[in-house]
Formats: structure tokens, sequence, C-alpha cells
């Protein structure tokens, strides 16, 4: 990866091919999220809380496959859901955190100048003959408005959700049809139990922040994982048939 | 005679004294009506000593039962990661002479019996790893400054097992403010003018200077040396055991670090000396040293220059601070209605972070037991005298098994060591059963051990004692299993030294991040 600061000056002829997205989202197992798109991101995937290695912070993601490096989602050409994952339709761009000498802290939008996605061929541009941005680059925009809008929203919900001990560990024992076990480590959801314990003033606070939507977007989408179950079944009773 | 018990008054603010009234109001204060009530009183005059600044692993317990947050204790005590001992130039006095007591135990212990078989392929096999590199994978993580966990790792949960180095007078600190705000512990500043009996023999109540007479129904002696309760007023005898131990001195200094960013050893430094042995200690802000040596086989100039020596130049601004040591315990430890834990009970040389230890397992049996009636008291009074005593007795032993298994030489401190005079009955007996079997689960058969198998394990074969296995040479004729064990040791090692973060990297994270709770 290579994060460049976008300017119009250097990057005006910069062209772009969407359909290669497929080389960054094949191997892609989870993608975060942010709380505005749960209920969206709900209708196809589980959302699970992970933790960063660098921090050990939890952050929501939507679970796309059962093991590492596998995206149960991808058909070869898009990925087969009805929401794209704003972190996933936001590349190769990216916001920045630009740390300026008196302290200050500046958001950038960035470009990954190593992502296959930045391609001399590619089909899209930035900036069309009237020196306007195109309808794609104003998509992109959106895109990263969105995300860097509900970034301290989806920090401080999941903040709270750990301060309040209400997350647990998912302990997930999957046996596949083909008869393989298969255990997931380090995810984790919200404790129901504890969730619907709460004191009602809890529950008052969590509704006047906006909370109780997505608690309960992560809690029904466990549902969701037996839809990649039967999807790795499928992919694997599939890959049997080719080879029989 | 039918009283019951509805009060406890612990006596002394220091690390005794807060662990002590944690636990029990952790376990009796539930938020009713009839709770327990708990109540310390300390004077404002009588410092704390602050010695104990290394736990053992049942420290995480203690502090996840007591409800407090890893990540807060970390922050406040500038606590760092322990994983053990390493001991240097304890066995030959030679440059390179080291071994560790690490705090993971041998690989498939105890179902597998490995020290056997690396006795076995030791014997005469100078390429064979040492005992605790062979068996354990933390040795390696220790040499390479490592954590023993990751920042995604929970709150009191761990990669390899592990204990604390933490600031002592913090600690207390911290302890009381979770005390008094969160257990519901009754703080009295005062300084107790008087222990006043009744008939019986049991304490009535304190005379105090500015709150009046403070009554309990039990009293918990934490005033430190002082022994104001269990010795000044109840008479219990103080029970010596210089005979065995011979340290009775320490010199000690908090020696900053050199750069913020030094490393932070993430074990303890035992430095064996000509007479006696200096402890390092590594915590976030400062190293805390100290030599510990026998006055009667040196003087204090001599183990001034010998401090010096370990610590380097920084010594020239620093003033060490001399404490004595009376190695020793009392008689009984609970008596009538008073029980003494911390250094009121008895003190030894801090050679395996004993002090802190005891006082968990005591105010945690004492919290466990605590009688419901004056006339059922005795009778737990005298358990707790028993299991504690056998306590401080396999202390003792353990202490003196690494003086008498060391091969130096070059002072009478170290020789005098060895005379079988001063070697207890009970430690003669088990070395005459480990020359033919390594020591086991059985050997250590009650409730009340302190120290497991595994223990005397990595101190024996670390300091090169040899066992004679040609009786029983058909234990350790199949060597697939162990060799299996040898293997998964070998792959902990790589995995995890390539793993694991530095040690002051981690606590740095911790203290930006916090760890989550789960």
């Amino acid at each position: 990866m290579h994060l460049v600061e976008l300017s119009r000056q250097h990057h005006g002829g910069l062209r772009l091919d969407p359909a290669r997205i497929g080389e960054q989202v094949a191997r892609c197992h989870m993608v975060p999220l942010v709380i505005s798109e749960f209920r969206r991101a709900l209708a196809d995937f589980p959302i699970v809380l992970a933790k960063s290695a660098e921090t050990g912070r939890f952050s929501p993601y939507a679970l796309m496959g059962l093991s590492p490096e596998e995206n149960l989602f991808w058909d070869g050409t898009r990925l087969d859901a009805a929401h794209v994952p704003l972190n996933l339709s936001r590349l190769p761009f990216a916001i920045g955190i630009d740390q300026q000498p008196d302290g200050a802290v500046r958001n950038a939008v960035c470009v990954d100048m190593e992502s296959p996605l930045v391609s001399e061929s590619g089909p899209e541009a930035l900036i069309d003959g009237q020196g306007r941005d195109t309808a794609y680059f104003l998509g992109v925009q959106k895109v990263l408005h969105e995300l860097l809008s509900y970034k301290l929203m989806t920090e401080q919900f999941v903040q709270t959700l750990a301060d309040r001990d209400l997350i647990a560990e998912m302990r997930l024992n999957i046996v596949l049809e083909s008869g393989k076990p298969l255990v997931l480590t380090g995810l984790y959801g919200l404790d129901e139990d504890k969730f619907n314990r709460l004191p009602d003033a809890t529950v008052t606070e969590f509704r006047q922040h906006g909370y109780l939507t997505p608690a309960y977007a992560m809690m029904l989408s466990t549902a969701r994982i037996q839809s990649l179950i039967d999807r790795r079944n499928r992919a694997e009773a599939g890959d049997r048939a080719w080879f029989q | 005679m039918n009283e019951r018990i509805k009060s406890v008054c612990v006596v002394g603010g220091g690390s005794a004294g807060w662990l002590a009234a944690a636990v029990i109001a952790a376990r009796h204060r539930q938020g009713h009506e009839d709770d327990l009530a708990v109540t310390l009183i300390e004077s404002e005059a009588i410092g704390i000593i602050g010695v104990g600044e290394g736990t053992w692993p049942t420290m995480r317990n203690t502090l996840r039962k007591i409800g407090v947050s890893e990540t807060d204790f970390f922050r406040e005590c500038d606590v760092s990661f322990k994983q053990g001992a390493k001991f240097t130039r304890w066995v030959t006095g030679a440059e390179d002479d080291f071994y560790y007591h690490p705090l993971v135990l041998p690989e498939g212990f105890p179902s597998l019996d490995l020290a056997s078989f690396w006795n076995h392929y030791a014997a005469g096999n100078e390429a064979v790893p040492s005992f605790s590199d062979a068996v354990c994978f933390q040795e390696a993580v220790c040499e390479g400054g490592l954590a023993p966990k990751l920042i995604t790792t929970p709150e009191y949960g761990c990669v390899a097992n592990y204990a604390y180095h933490l600031d002592a007078h913090k600690f207390a600190h911290f302890l009381r403010k979770h005390c008094i705000e969160k257990l519901g512990v009754r703080h009295v500043v005062d300084e107790v003018d008087d222990v006043v009996l009744d008939g019986k023999g049991d304490v009535a109540h304190l005379a105090t200077h500015r709150n009046g007479p403070l009554a309990a129904d039990l009293f918990v002696d934490c005033t430190g040396f002082h022994a104001l309760l269990i010795g000044k007023a109840l008479g219990v005898p103080f029970r010596s055991c210089q005979d065995v131990l011979f340290i009775d001195r320490a010199l000690t200094v908090q020696v900053p670090y050199d750069t913020p960013d030094q490393e932070i050893p993430p074990y303890t430094i035992s430095a064996a000396q000509s007479n006696g042995w200096i402890f390092d200690i590594g915590i976030q802000t400062r190293r805390g040293v100290g030599y510990v040596y026998s006055t009667a086989h040196t003087t204090k100039e001599r183990a001034e220059a010998d401090l010096a020596a370990h610590v380097g130049p920084a010594i020239e601004k620093l003033q060490p601070r001399e404490i004595p040591i009376r190695s020793g315990h009392r008689e009984i430890f609970w008596k009538g209605n008073c029980v003494a834990v911390g250094l009121s009970a008895g003190f030894l040389e801090p050679l395996e972070a004993s002090a802190l230890v005891l006082i968990e397992l005591s105010v945690e049996m004492i919290s466990a037991m605590l009688p419901a009636t004056r006339d059922t008291m005795d009778i737990t009074a005298r358990r707790f005298n028993d299991v504690t005593r056998y306590r401080w007795d396999r202390i003792i032993d353990f202490l003196k098994l690494h003086y008498v298994l060391s091969k130096r030489t070059d002072s009478a401190f170290w020789e005098d060591n060895r005379d079988p005079a001063t070697i207890p009955e009970s430690l003669q007996e088990q070395l005459a059963l480990w020359r033919y079997r390594a020591p086991g689960d059985q050997d250590f058969s009650s409730n009340s051990e302190m120290f497991p198998a595994a223990s005397y394990q990595y101190v024996l074969f670390g300091m090169g004692f040899k066992m004679d296995l040609s009786e029983r040479g058909y234990l350790v004729r199949d060597g697939v299993r162990a060799e299996e064990a040898f293997r998964r040791n070998a792959a902990l090692k790589e995995k995890w030294t390539r793993s694991l973060p530095k040690n002051r990297q981690l606590i740095e994270k911790i203290r930006e991040f916090g760890m989550q709770r789960v």
C-alpha cells in the first residue's frame, strides 16, 4: 500500500478501473463497518466485533468468510450482496489523518497508488473535460464523507458496549456438511442476556444516543452466520462436483 | 458464649492491610444491611515499609476477585510484567552462570515426567539445552525481553503465565481508593495509643488518639514490624529462622532509567554475591535494587561496594536505605480474636517473592473461614495456624534449597550455608529422595502447598543437581512422548518469540489503549 494525498494538480489525469476490486476483496473475510450502514449490512452479513492487533480495541466488521482469506460473497466478478460496505466501495481511496506541525489534525483524501484499481486503461476518471468532478468521483466523495461522519459515533458506540461489559466472545463450533469441523475464534458479539437485563436508565441513555438500533442489528445479524455456512457448503459441494 | 462476628478491624494501611480489607470486604460486603462491617485504621505518622514489589501469578486472581481493572492497576501502580526469576552466578559464581525459574510449568507437566528424560539426555551431553530452556518456552521469551501476552489478550488472560512488579506505595494507595470507593470499607486515620484487652485475653478495642475506643469482633494485625497487637499486646513470641537463612540486612536503592525507553526485563534478576544476593526489579519508572546480605559474613562498607558495582555510575547520586531483616515468624499467627498478616506475622528474604503471596493466601483463608461466632473462632484459629505454619516451613525449605545447591566456594557465607546442621530435616529428606527420582506432585500433597513440584525441578536442575536413574532406567527408555514434548516446546518458543511484543512496548500500549475485559 502506498497512500498519497490526492491533489488536482498531480492526480487530475488518474484513471480507475472499479472492476478490479476483486483482487482486493476476494481474499478478505472481514470488512470494517460504520454504524450508519449496520441496517444495510444486516441483509447479508453477520455484524461482529474484532480486536485491532495494534490497539486491542474492538471495531465492528461485516463477516464475509468462515476462514481467514475466504470471501464467500465474491462470485468472481462482483460482491453478491445487497449492500457493499463503504470500506470496499471507497477503494482505492481512503481518508488520511494529517498531523500539522502545530498539533492540529486535518483529514485528507488519499489514494493508494499501488492498488490494482489505479489503472491507466481504467474506464473511470476523477475529472471530466470541463474540469468538473465526474459522477464516479462524486460517488466516492459521498462514501468517504459518510465514513468520516460516522467514525466517531461508531467508536463511541463500541466503547460504550465494552465499558458496560456487554461484549462476549462468540464461540462457534460449526460442522460442515462434509463433516469437517470449523472453529471460529477472535469474533465477539453482544451478550444478549446482559443486554436484556440492562437497567431502564441505561436503555433510555442508549436510545438517546442512537445505540439501540445498531445494537439490535448486531444481535439479529447473528442469524446470517447460517447463510455463510450455507454458502460454504454450496461452495464445497461445487468443488466436489468439479473433481468427480 | 455465642457472640456473633459482625465487624472486622484491620490495623495498618500497607499492602497487607489494604489487601486484607479488600479481600474480606469483596466477599462479605454485598450491599445488604446485615453486611459485615470492615474498618481499616492507619496511622498518619507511621509510614509503610513498601518492600514487597514482586508478586506471584496468584495476584492476578486476587485483583480480579476484588474487582479492580488490570488496566487501572498498570496505569496507577507503575506495574510491569514478571515471568519468573533469572538467577545469575548462584551455581559456580562464573560470569556466564545463570538459570531460570519461570512461571510456566514444564511441557506435559504433571502427566509426563519430562525432568527424568531431560536428566537422562543431558547426562554427559553438553549439547542438550539447559533444563528450563528445554522444557519451557518462557525462558526464551524472557531472554528476548518480551511481554507474556498481546494487546488483544484480555485483562488477566495470558499467553505465558505471569506475575507483576509494582510500586508498593502506589499499590497501597490504589487499593485504599478501591476499598473506600467500591467496597464500602470504613477508613479511619488515627494513631493507636493502646490495645485494650478484655478479661478473657481478647482484644476489646483500640484506644485511639482522636476517635476514642475502636471496637471490633475480629482484629487483623497489619502493623508491620511493630506487631502492635500480636506481639506487643498479646505477647506471641517470635520464632527466628536465622540458623537456617543467614540474610539479616538489606541495602536498597531506587535506580532511575538512563532513558525513558530503556528496556524493562520481564523477570526478576537475582544476582548472587559473595555474601548474599542482589534483587533487581524493573517497574515502569525505575529499577528497585537491593543487596540482601549476612552481617555475620561481611561489612556494610563491603556490601555498599558490591551494590555499587551492580548498579553502576547511577549509584553516586543515590543514598541506599538500610532495612534490618529478622528472618522468622510468629509462633502462632491467630490468637484469640486477632490474626497477624504481613510483616507482623513474619519476614523472609525476598528470594522467591513470598511476602505478598503469603498475605494473599492468609487473607483469602481468613475471608473464606470467617467464623460466624466467637465460640467457633478458636477452631478456625487453630486451623489457620496449622496451615500458615506449614506454609512458612515450606518457604523456608525452598529458600534454603537455593543455598544448599550452590557450588560456590568463594566465601564462608556459601560454605556455611551448606553445613548440614543448618539444613532443615524436611529438606534433607526431600533431597535424599530426589537423588533417585524427580520431584513430583506426590511430594507435595497438602492443600496448602506453596511451591509446585515444578518449581523444585526448575531450581534443582537449574542448579546442576544430578539424579541417579540407573535403578529405574526402564522409566526413561521409551522417549517417544518426551521427544514430542521437547518438540512442542521448541515450536512454542519459535512461535512466541516471533509474535510477542517487547515488555515496555506492551506496557505503553496498555497505558494508551487499555486492555479489554474479554
